[in-house]
């Protein structure tokens, strides 16, 4: 019977118990370590300060970016209603307001016919008749029946 | 050239190259074989070492030295080590001795093993180990690393590792043993 196994009286391969590697393995190493890390010499995608900060604090980051400049577009896109004024208006040529107005709005020269106004006084009077200038148009009427069929 | 010497070169931009291809130069044979040693087989120690000296040079430069620059490359090398058999047996969900089935059969196909029965039946008892304790002997029976070093490695005590070890040569020892029995018995039927 075959006395047991000991370790210490095992004679040890060293240093190394398994098969070299294939022949000219160890010069070629460290070319082709030096090609993998030489490689992405290139910029990298991240800043330096933001690749040293921790994964969630970029996602943090990023969700307040995208935040503030949904914020911000809103903010920007919503112009201010401006009042249309009469001194806007009157800067613009009357050749090209009555080509904006034809062309755009389709009004034709009958609705852009300027109408003779009344002079304000004559309709102040012809509105305001006094009761002795009612009174003598009453009596002026025909009173008989048969000037009304 | 000293390891000193390397981490300032590194620190200058017009000779990093050339510290790092003496870098890899000084340590590729320790990383290699302390590699080969836990996956067996030398395509993944290959793929495996290129990984880690590829870390080195992310890291290098926030390497405080406080560490040993070996101690500090062995932990890199026993990290990835460790997460590539992890890896493995979660990639494939194999069980423990599936793995160690997988690199028996690659070390039965090592020639430089394959025709001493009793250094296989070694080697087929060191690879039944647990990856850690697998790591703890390798580098202190092969590499004859001082505890100490180990420790920091491992990040496990002392005390810890020579109980480790004094355990795996308990269970190497009563597996070779056994099997010799077993060689035996089935010789006499034979």
């Amino acid at each position: 019977m075959k006395p047991p196994f000991r370790l210490d009286q095992h004679p040890r391969r060293w240093p190394q118990p398994l098969s070299a590697p294939p022949a000219g393995y160890f010069e070629q190493l460290p070319t082709r370590v030096m090609a993998q890390v030489a490689a992405p010499a290139c910029r990298p995608l991240l800043p330096s300060w933001l690749r040293s900060v921790s994964a969630s604090v970029r996602t943090g980051l990023a969700s307040t970016l995208l935040l503030g400049t949904f914020a911000a577009s809103l903010w920007l896109g919503v112009e201010p209603v401006q009042p249309l004024s009469a001194t806007s208006l009157g800067d613009v040529p009357r050749a090209e307001l009555l080509d904006y107005l034809t062309s755009e709005v389709h009004l034709d020269m009958t609705d852009l016919a300027e109408l003779p106004t009344r002079p304000l006084g004559i309709t102040n009077h012809y509105l305001r008749p006094s009761a002795p200038e009612l009174a003598d148009a009453f009596d002026a009427q025909p009173t008989d029946e048969a000037a009304l069929l | 050239m000293e390891d000193h010497e390397i981490l300032r070169k590194f620190q200058d931009p017009a000779s990093r190259n050339l510290a790092f291809n003496q870098l890899v130069r000084k340590y590729q044979q320790k990383v290699y074989w302390h590699v080969r040693k836990m996956v067996v087989d030398h395509a993944d120690a290959d793929d495996l070492t290129q990984d880690v000296f590829v870390k080195v040079w992310k890291y290098l430069g926030d390497f405080r030295q406080d560490a040993q620059l070996f101690t500090w490359i062995y932990r890199i090398a026993t990290n990835e080590c460790l997460g590539f058999l992890k890896s493995k047996r979660r990639k494939f969900f194999l069980p423990l001795n599936d793995v160690g089935a997988e690199l028996a059969a690659k070390l039965e196909a090592d020639p430089a093993v394959a025709g001493d029965e009793i250094e296989l039946k070694l080697q087929k008892a060191i690879l039944r180990l647990p990856d850690k304790q697998r790591l703890v002997f390798n580098l202190r029976y092969y590499d004859e690393m001082p505890y100490e070093q180990m420790a920091e490695v491992t990040g496990t005590s002392v005390g810890a590792l020579k109980a480790s070890y004094h355990h795996a040569v308990r269970k190497i020892e009563e597996y070779v043993t056994a099997a010799d029995v077993r060689g035996y018995s089935s010789d006499a039927a034979n």
